[in-house]
């Protein structure tokens, strides 16, 4: 079959890989119609993330047809349409028990790698790294979900896969940050990032009650996406000099009442400390550029909340402890549990509350993976959101 | 059980360092004497690196005996002596005066490790009764299960307990805080016959029991919460430390590589 397979920083292939199979009574095979590029995959891309191999396939936004299930799984059979969650869980463990799906405790076959860099293991994700378990991803035509008794929801309604796919991953990401923020009605939230998490961050705090959401990016089109479908406010931080003097200035001097980093690890700005950064990254003594962090961290009111969601992936430099510890920030963060959230965000898709489709900007075949990539990173051509079929992409 | 309550080896992490450090020290006289010479600025021709060898083998004997060891009082005085060899030999060195600063720099070096020798050979000396140098090593998991379930899966797992027995560990069960389910504890002592030496050298082979059970207390987790060893494309055996540094890429297995 055709997978999307690391060959290189900054190099994807497509490449003929052998199809999926069966290796457990609990798995099902999915044949893919669609499949997203998220913005976490452009780390993997970057060459950011070790534990790379060469040959490793892509991709942790999927869904598409089951097509065969193991002799354990009794919830689903061929044919089904589903939509499969992006980190593995297997639903016993304790951490699953208390719905911390992206912390199972199992699925996992190289916990000992993440406990090193870690401290403690997280789940397996699909085409993530070997630090999270070493799954092939779903950027192909098929797709071996373990424990698929537990993460693949049924979508038995007419919805275009368009209509439900981010709910494997970016429309629940961005849920979470918001619902870490702990939202009072009237309250003011700051997000960083227009990328799809950060489009999804806003709507979501919109939905759970906050009364203002303010979008920090620099890209003009970006913004316009999350004013026109978000209701945020927006502030382009390369026409302020200071984000948390502007953000400062629009609250009444408060600062906002919770701030949702949708960055992560690849940040970029203006000036020295910018500079200073990538200089660091550069030769490998910070592995992440923490930028948006701690303008969020900065901006941030007193005893307001700091809803990390931007992927890290180790150290960082110039981290502001001191403001985190003085004024009671609460810093709260994690990859998404994202079982939880699957049937409570497909109701408000239902229901009309949210629309999740405004945020894609190109659908390609799946052949044309690589040059997704490419937009997709240098943002050319307004470029949001890839989606890649497969020739099986027969709801459409 | 309260942690490590009682201490049970008279080596420090700062004697095992000073073993290390030895060795280290040691292996890279003895392999590039001449580069060694030229950074403390003596001659890298004549007789120099010949003596730089000699030293170097001193070394690497003393790191051995601290190392190897349970109570290396002597050969940790034997550092404190080669600390003064080793200034007196730059001091000649001094004298000849070629390359003053990287001299000196030696020199301050060789003084800055002396202080820890002296102290810690001191420390050692001061103790009495039988050397103890046996390390008490705990390996533990929570299984999401009620405890029967567990002790009833440990039993059925007759590979790792034979594993335990061999090693003279015990195995003790406790039911987790707040229904989290059984905590299942293994406990034994190390004391291989070359000290950390030895210690280190079976880490390296993977054979050791803290290695395995690593693996194994996962494995068996994995089976009773899940009913399957989780595996991967990458890990097909799923988890195996072995493995990890060597593994294939996260794509599908071709048909019959298994």
């Amino acid at each position: 079959m055709k997978a999307i397979c690391w060959t290189a920083p900054n190099r994807v292939a497509v490449e003929d890989v052998p199809e999926p199979r069966i290796l457990n009574d609990r798995d099902a095979i999915v044949r893919i119609t669609s499949t997203a590029i998220c913005g976490s995959d452009l780390h993997l891309y970057d060459g950011y993330v070790p534990a790379m191999k060469r040959g490793d396939v892509l991709g942790h936004e999927f869904m598409g047809e089951v097509v065969e299930v193991g002799s354990a799984v009794t919830n689903l059979k061929e044919g089904d349409r589903v939509v499969v969650p992006f980190p593995i869980a297997c639903g016993a463990c304790n951490a699953c028990e208390a719905e911390l799906y992206s912390l199972c405790e199992n699925s996992n076959p190289n916990a000992r790698l993440a406990e090193k860099l870690w401290g403690h293991a997280t789940a397996g994700i699909f085409g993530y790294s070997h630090l999270t378990g070493g799954f092939a991803g779903g950027q192909a035509e098929y797709a071996r979900v373990p424990f698929a008794d537990v993460g693949p929801l049924k979508i038995d309604n007419g919805f275009t896969d368009e209509q439900v796919l981010f709910l494997t991953d970016v429309f629940p990401t961005g849920y979470m940050g918001a619902e870490l923020c702990e939202i009072q009605p009237g309250d003011v939230i700051a997000v960083w990032g227009a990328g799809p998490v950060g489009q999804f961050a806003a709507a979501s705090a919109r939905l759970l009650g906050a009364e203002r959401v303010i979008v920090i990016d620099r890209f003009e089109y970006r913004l316009r996406v999350a004013r026109e479908h978000t209701g945020a406010e927006t502030l382009n931080y390369e026409e302020v000099d200071s984000v948390p003097e502007a953000l400062k200035e629009l609250t009444g001097g408060r600062g906002p009442d919770a701030c949702i980093d949708a960055v992560g690890m690849e940040a970029h700005f203006h000036g020295p400390l910018y500079a200073y950064d990538r200089v660091k990254q550069a030769l490998r003594q910070e592995s992440d550029r923490p930028i948006a962090l701690r303008e969020a961290i900065m901006s941030c009111r007193n005893g307001g909340i700091v809803s990390v969601m931007g992927v890290y992936g180790g150290f960082v430099d110039k981290f502001p402890i001191g403001a985190v510890m003085n004024r009671g920030l609460t810093l709260k963060a994690g990859q998404c549990h994202v079982h939880r959230y699957l049937r409570p965000l497909l109701r408000h898709i239902e229901n009309g509350d949210i629309d999740p489709t405004f945020i894609v900007t190109h659908t390609l075949p799946l052949r044309e993976g690589p040059e997704g990539y490419e937009l997709f990173k240098h943002k050319r051509d307004d470029c949001l959101k890839v989606v890649l079929k497969t020739d099986a992409a027969v709801w459409q | 059980m309260a942690a490590h309550a009682v201490r049970t080896q008279d080596k420090g992490s700062l004697t095992k360092a000073l073993g290390w450090f030895s060795v280290a020290l040691g292996t890279a006289q003895l392999t590039a004497p001449r580069a060694l010479c030229r950074l403390v600025g003596a001659d890298d021709g004549g007789r120099a690196p010949v003596v730089m060898r000699l030293m170097g083998a001193r070394e690497v004997v003393q790191g051995v005996g601290i190392l190897t060891r349970p109570r290396p009082t002597t050969w940790l005085w034997s550092r404190v002596a080669g600390d003064a060899l080793d200034l007196s030999l730059l001091g000649l060195v001094a004298a000849r005066g070629e390359h003053r600063v990287r001299t000196a720099f030696a020199i301050a070096n060789v003084a800055a490790v002396a202080a820890p020798d002296v102290s810690e050979s001191l420390r050692l000396a001061r103790m009495g009764g039988e050397p103890r140098a046996a390390k008490p090593i705990r390996k533990a998991v929570t299984i999401n299960r009620p405890r029967a379930d567990v002790e009833a899966a440990w039993a059925a797992a007759s590979e790792l307990r034979d594993k335990v027995d061999a090693a003279g560990g015990s195995v003790r069960f406790a039911d987790a805080p707040r229904g989290r389910g059984t905590e299942l504890v293994v406990e034994w002592v190390q004391e291989p016959p070359l000290g950390d030496l030895g210690l280190a050298a079976v880490k390296l082979t993977g054979k050791d029991l803290a290695t395995q059970l690593s693996d194994d207390l996962r494995r068996l987790k994995q089976r009773v919460e899940t009913g399957e060893v989780v595996r991967s494309d990458a890990s097909p055996d799923g988890h195996l430390l072995a493995e990890h540094l060597r593994q294939r890429a996260a794509q599908p297995l071709e048909e019959g590589v298994r």
